[in-house]
C-alpha cells in the first residue's frame, strides 16, 4: 500500500512539474521594438502596395502587442510626429479651444514623454495624419487576422487556423497557411493548416476547367478523416451545384461523407465507450469501500455516502488549509495532500461508527440498515452546521484539460486521474487481502468468526480494522468525486442506491464482481444512451431505468450476483 | 374486552377512541385548530401505509424499501383525480376533455406543437370518475407489487438482496415521475386541487370529514390485518419469516404467500396515499425518493416490527416528534431523528410497542408477587 502510494505521488510530481510555465516576458526584447518601429514608420508611406507589404510583414511578427496598434491604425489613430510613429485615441481641448493630442506609444500603450517630462499633446494640427483608405482597412482587418496566425501561443494560434478555414476566406491566410502546414513547430497546427487549406480549396468556387483540383480535395480531406469538412460537403451536396460539375465529381463528394461519416462514428464510439469506462471507475470507486463493509462484513452501510461527504469535505478543508497559509505557488499541491487526508479522515469517522453503532449489530444486518441511515441523518447534519450548504472545491490546474490521444478523440484529464486512482485502490484492496497477514485475518473472521476466534484472532480489533478500511476507500471516493461533481452535505444520497446495485450485481465478497459489475453498468448506461430507435432517442434517465431493469431481470437468474459465494459460504 | 390483549393493542385502541372522540370535542371547542386536525389527518394515513409495511416486513420477514413508491402512487391516483376536477385554468382539448390545470401549466408540446394540440393523455382518463381512482388506486400498487414479487420470490431473491432491489426499482420510479415528458407534471407534482366528489377541499368541514374518513379507515385496516394475522395464514407467515426452507419441504409453497402479502401491503400503502393527497393538497415524485422509503421502515421500527400497533404507534409518534421539533427547533430535528434510529436499534429492538409489553410485564409480575 505504501510502494503504491508513493509512486502515484512521484507520477504526479512528475506531471504537475512538466506542465508548461508561462510565457516568459517578451517586452524586454528592445532589439525587436526598434525593428518594428522602423517597419511602422513606413506606413507614412504614399505607396499603397508598399503600405500593405509592410501590414503583412508586422502581421508575421507575431507580436500581441500589435493587435491594439492594428486597430488603432485602422480606426485613423496613428499619426506620424517629429517622424516618429504615436497614437492617439482621444483629443483633448483646451481654453483657447485648440485641439490637444495626448500621445501613447504605438506599441507599449505608455504616454510618449515631451521635453518637460510629462505627457506629450502638442496641437492635432501638427500631427501628420496617417489614416488609411478603404483598401487600407481591408488591409489592416486582414493583417490583424494573420497577426493572431502568426502568434506565438499554441492555442491562439490553432484558433485562427481553425477560423481561416471556414468561410468567409480570407485569401491573404493562404500563403500563411501553406507556409505553417510545413514549418510549424507543433504537429497539431501543421495538420490543422493543411486541413483548412483544403477547406478553402473546396469552398471556393471556381470556373468549370480548374474544378478539377476543387473535387479532389474532398477526396483527400476524406483521406484526412477531417470532421470539419463534414458540413462544407453535406452543404455542397444539398445545394446542388454538380449539373454543370457532373456526376464524378458528385460521387467524389458523396464518398468523402461516406468515409469521413464512419470516421465520426469511430469517434462518437469511442467516446462513449470512454464515458463508460468514466462512470464505471466511478461506480467502482464508490463501490469499494461498500464491498468491504457491505460484502465482506454484511454491514448495510447505508451511512457510506456520508462517508464519502467526509472525505470530499476533508479535500475542501485541505483546500482551503491551502489557500489561506500557504503561498499560491503551491496551490496544486493541495489536491495531492487530500489524498491522504480524505482516506483517513474517512476511516476515522468509520472507525467511530463502527465503534459506536455496527459493532453491536453485526448478528442483524437488516437492522444496521436502519441505524446506520440515523448515522448518515447525524452526518449530514452536522456537514451543514459546519461548512453550510455552498462550498466549492477547485480541480488543480493540472487535472484541468484533456489529452487528445487519437485525432478528434479527446480524454479529459480529470476522468483519466479517476479511472487511474480507481485502478491503484483496486491493486491496494487485492494485495491488502489477499498477500498481507491483516488480510487474511480479516478473511478468515468474515468467513467464520468462531473458528477464526478460536484459534487467536483478535476479531473484535479485526473488525474495526476493516471497517475503518472500507469507510477509508469510501473517502477516496469523495476525494475523486470533487473533480466531477458538486460538494454539498448530503452528496452521499444521490450515490448510496446505485453503489450498492453495483455490489449486489457483482456478488457479495468478490473484488472481481465489482469491477465486472461497475465496469459493466457504466459501460451499458452510456452506450444505451445515444442509441435511437426510429424516433426515440434513449436519454440518460431511460438508460438509467433500463440498466436499472436490467439489474432487476439479472437477479432472476443469478440471485447472488455474478460471483456468487461457492461451498459452505454460500449458505451464510 | 380488551383484558386478554397486550398493552400496545389496548394503547392503540385508546388511541383510536380518542381520535374518535377527544379530537372530535377538543377541535368543536375551539382548543385544537382545523390544521392540527388535518395534520393528524395526514400522519394517520401515514399509519395505513406503514401497516401495511409491517405486514410484509413484521411478519413476513421481507424489508421492502418500495412502501414509498406503492404510497406515492396511490397519491399519483388520486391526485390524477383531483386535478381533474380543480383549477380553473386549462383548455379543453379536440376530444372534449378538459386539460388539468397542473398539466396545462408544464404540458410538453412537441416541436411544432402548440397550445391547442394539447390532449389529455389517455392514462388521466380513468382517473375522472371517484369510484374507478379508489379501485385503481389500490389495484395498480397491488398489481405492481405482485409482479414484483412473483419474480423476485419465485427467484428466491432474500434479505438483503430483495431489499436492495426494491429500493432500486423505486428510484427508477422516482427517474421516471421527474421526467416532464411524461405527462405528470414532473418535478413539480401534480397539484391545484379544488373539489373532492363535490365538496370543496379548502372548507373546514370537508378537512374535518377527510380526518374521520382517514381514522375510520386506519381502523378498518388495523382490525382486517390483526384478523388476517390471527388466522392460519397469519401462522404461515411468520412460518415464512422463521424458517422459509423449512416450510417449503412441508409442501407449502412460500412465494405464493410472500407475493400475496407484499401485494396487500402495496394496496394499502396506495389507500394511505389515497387518503393523504386531498389533505395534503399536493402530491410529487419527492416521495418515490430512497428518504421516504426508509422514513416507513423507520417508522414501523421505532413502533415495533410484528405487532401492527407498533406500526401505528411509530408512524404518529415520529411523525408528532417531527411536527413539535420542526417547528420550535428546526436544526435540531436531524439530531433527534438520527439519534433516535440509532438508539431505537440498539437499546430497544423491539420498539415503542416492545417497550409497553415490558411496562404491563413489570406490573404483572408485581402484582403476582403481591398476590
Amino acid at each position: 500500500m505504501r510502494h503504491s502510494l508513493a509512486f502515484f505521488m512521484a507520477v504526479a510530481t512528475g506531471w504537475m512539474l512538466s506542465q508548461p510555465v508561462a510565457a516568459a516576458d517578451s517586452s524586454a526584447d528592445t532589439a525587436n521594438d526598434t525593428a518594428l518601429l522602423e517597419q511602422m514608420a513606413k506606413l507614412a508611406s504614399d505607396d499603397a502596395a508598399l503600405r500593405k507589404q509592410v501590414l503583412f510583414d508586422l502581421a508575421k511578427s507575431g507580436d500581441s502587442r500589435l493587435e491594439a496598434f492594428l486597430e488603432n491604425y485602422r480606426s485613423g489613430s496613428v499619426y506620424l510626429w517629429n517622424g516618429q510613429i504615436v497614437v492617439c485615441t482621444e483629443t483633448e481641448e483646451d481654453e483657447d479651444f485648440n485641439e490637444l493630442a495626448p500621445l501613447t506609444h504605438p506599441l507599449t500603450g505608455e504616454p510618449v514623454l515631451g521635453e518637460d517630462g510629462n505627457q506629450a499633446k502638442p496641437d492635432i494640427l501638427d500631427l501628420e495624419d496617417m489614416s488609411p483608405d478603404r483598401a487600407g482597412r481591408l488591409a489592416a482587418r486582414s493583417a490583424l487576422f494573420l497577426l493572431k496566425l502568426s502568434s506565438p501561443d499554441r492555442e491562439s494560434r490553432l484558433v485562427a487556423v481553425k477560423k481561416s478555414g471556414t468561410p468567409p476566406y480570407n485569401a491573404e491566410s493562404i500563403p500563411f497557411l501553406t507556409d505553417m502546414a510545413e514549418n510549424d513547430p507543433d504537429e497539431k497546427i501543421q495538420f490543422t493548416a493543411r486541413e483548412s487549406l483544403l477547406l478553402i480549396r473546396l469552398g471556393t468556387d471556381v470556373p468549370l476547367g480548374q474544378a478539377q483540383e476543387r473535387w479532389a480535395a474532398a477526396g483527400q480531406l476524406a483521406g484526412m478523416k477531417s470532421l470539419r469538412a463534414l458540413p462544407v460537403l453535406e452543404e455542397l451536396l444539398r445545394d446542388g451545384g454538380f449539373s454543370k460539375h457532373g456526376q464524378a465529381a458528385r460521387e467524389q463528394c458523396e464518398n468523402a461523407v461516406a468515409s469521413i461519416n464512419s470516421h465520426q462514428s469511430f469517434v462518437n464510439w469511442v467516446g462513449y465507450v470512454f464515458q463508460g469506462l468514466s462512470l464505471g471507475s466511478i461506480l467502482i470507486i464508490m463501490a469499494l469501500g461498500l464491498a468491504i463493509t457491505f460484502g465482506l462484513m454484511g454491514v448495510i452501510n447505508m451511512a457510506h455516502g456520508e462517508l464519502m461527504m467526509v472525505g470530499a469535505f476533508t479535500t475542501y478543508v485541505i483546500q482551503q488549509l491551502f489557500v489561506n497559509h500557504l503561498p499560491e505557488g503551491l496551490f496544486n499541491w493541495y489536491y495531492v495532500v487530500a489524498l491522504p487526508s480524505a482516506f483517513l479522515a474517512a476511516a476515522f469517522v468509520g472507525w467511530l461508527i463502527e465503534l459506536a453503532v455496527v459493532r453491536h449489530l453485526y448478528r442483524r444486518p437488516l437492522e444496521s440498515l436502519l441505524a446506520t441511515w440515523g448515522v448518515s441523518i447525524l452526518l449530514i447534519q452536522s456537514a451543514r452546521l459546519i461548512f453550510g450548504d455552498n462550498i466549492g472545491v477547485n480541480s488543480p490546474t493540472w487535472l484541468v484539460g484533456s489529452a487528445e490521444v487519437m485525432q478528434d478523440v479527446n480524454l479529459p484529464y480529470n476522468r483519466l486521474f479517476i479511472i487511474t486512482l480507481c485502478a491503484l485502490c483496486v491493486a491496494m484492496i487485492y494485495t491488502l487481502i489477499n498477500r498481507t497477514k491483516l488480510g487474511l485475518r480479516m478473511r478468515a473472521t468474515m468467513q467464520n468468526r468462531d473458528m477464526a476466534d478460536s484459534l487467536g484472532v483478535n476479531t473484535r480489533r479485526i473488525d474495526s480494522y476493516t471497517f475503518a478500511f472500507g469507510s477509508g476507500l469510501a473517502g477516496l471516493a469523495g476525494y475523486a468525486l470533487t473533480l466531477i461533481g458538486g460538494v454539498t452535505p448530503d452528496m452521499g444520497q444521490n450515490y448510496i442506491v446505485e453503489s450498492f446495485l453495483v455490489v449486489v450485481t457483482g456478488g457479495v465478497g468478490e473484488l472481481l464482481g465489482v469491477i465486472c459489475s461497475g465496469l459493466g453498468l457504466g459501460v451499458a448506461t452510456k452506450v444505451i444512451e445515444p442509441m435511437q430507435f426510429g424516433d426515440f432517442t434513449v436519454e440518460a434517465i431511460w438508460a438509467k431505468v433500463f440498466v436499472l431493469a436490467c439489474v432487476v431481470a439479472f437477479i432472476q437468474f443469478k440471485p447472488a450476483g455474478l460471483f456468487p459465494p461457492k461451498g459452505r459460504l454460500a449458505d451464510v | 374486552m380488551f383484558r386478554d390483549k397486550p398493552n400496545h393493542v389496548r394503547c392503540v385502541w385508546a388511541l383510536f377512541l380518542f381520535g374518535l372522540i377527544g379530537i372530535p370535542a377538543l377541535y368543536f371547542s375551539g382548543t385544537i385548530s382545523i390544521d392540527t386536525v388535518n395534520m393528524l389527518g395526514r400522519y394517520l394515513a401515514f399509519a395505513i401505509a406503514a401497516i401495511g409495511l409491517d405486514l410484509i416486513w413484521g411478519y413476513c420477514g421481507v424489508l421492502s424499501l418500495c412502501q414509498a413508491l406503492f404510497f406515492a402512487l396511490g397519491g399519483y391516483a388520486m391526485g390524477m383525480y383531483l386535478a381533474h376536477h380543480g383549477g380553473p385554468e386549462g383548455i379543453v382539448d379536440k376530444d372534449g376533455w378538459k386539460l388539468p390545470a397542473c398539466l396545462f401549466v408544464v404540458y410538453p408540446y412537441e416541436v411544432g406543437e402548440a397550445p391547442g394540440d394539447a390532449m389529455v393523455p389517455w392514462f388521466w382518463k380513468p382517473f375522472f370518475s371517484l369510484p374507478l381512482t379508489v379501485l385503481l388506486g389500490m389495484a395498480l400498487p397491488g398489481v405492481v407489487a405482485a409482479v414484483i414479487g412473483y419474480f423476485g420470490f419465485r427467484s428466491r431473491v432474500r434479505g438483503v438482496y430483495f431489499a436492495i432491489l426494491t429500493q432500486a426499482i423505486t428510484v427508477a420510479g422516482w427517474l421516471v415521475f421527474c421526467m416532464n415528458n411524461m405527462k405528470l407534471c414532473g418535478t413539480n407534482g401534480l397539484t391545484r386541487f379544488n373539489t373532492i366528489a363535490g365538496f370543496e377541499l379548502s372548507s373546514h368541514g370537508v378537512k374535518f370529514g377527510l380526518y374521520l374518513l382517514t381514522l375510520v379507515c386506519l381502523i378498518g385496516v388495523f382490525c382486517f390485518c390483526r384478523f388476517l394475522v390471527s388466522t392460519r395464514l397469519g401462522r404461515v407467515l411468520v412460518a415464512v419469516r422463521d424458517d422459509e426452507t423449512n416450510l417449503r419441504f412441508f409442501g407449502y409453497k412460500p412465494y405464493m404467500f410472500k407475493m400475496f402479502v407484499f401485494a396487500l401491503a402495496a394496496a394499502l400503502g396506495g389507500l394511505g396515499g389515497m387518503l393523504y393527497t386531498p389533505q395534503m393538497g399536493i402530491i410529487t415524485p419527492e416521495y418515490m425518493t430512497a428518504k421516504w422509503s426508509i422514513l416507513f421502515v423507520i417508522w414501523v421500527a421505532v413502533g415495533g416490527r410484528g405487532t401492527l400497533s407498533g406500526a401505528v404507534l411509530g408512524a404518529l409518534g415520529v411523525n408528532l416528534v417531527y411536527n413539535f421539533l420542526t417547528t420550535s427547533w428546526p436544526e435540531a430535528w436531524p439530531f433527534v431523528q438520527g439519534l433516535l434510529f440509532v438508539g431505537v436499534v440498539l437499546l430497544f429492538p423491539k420498539g415503542i410497542a416492545g417497550l409497553l409489553d415490558l411496562i404491563r410485564f413489570k406490573r404483572l409480575a408485581k402484582r403476582n408477587v403481591e398476590a
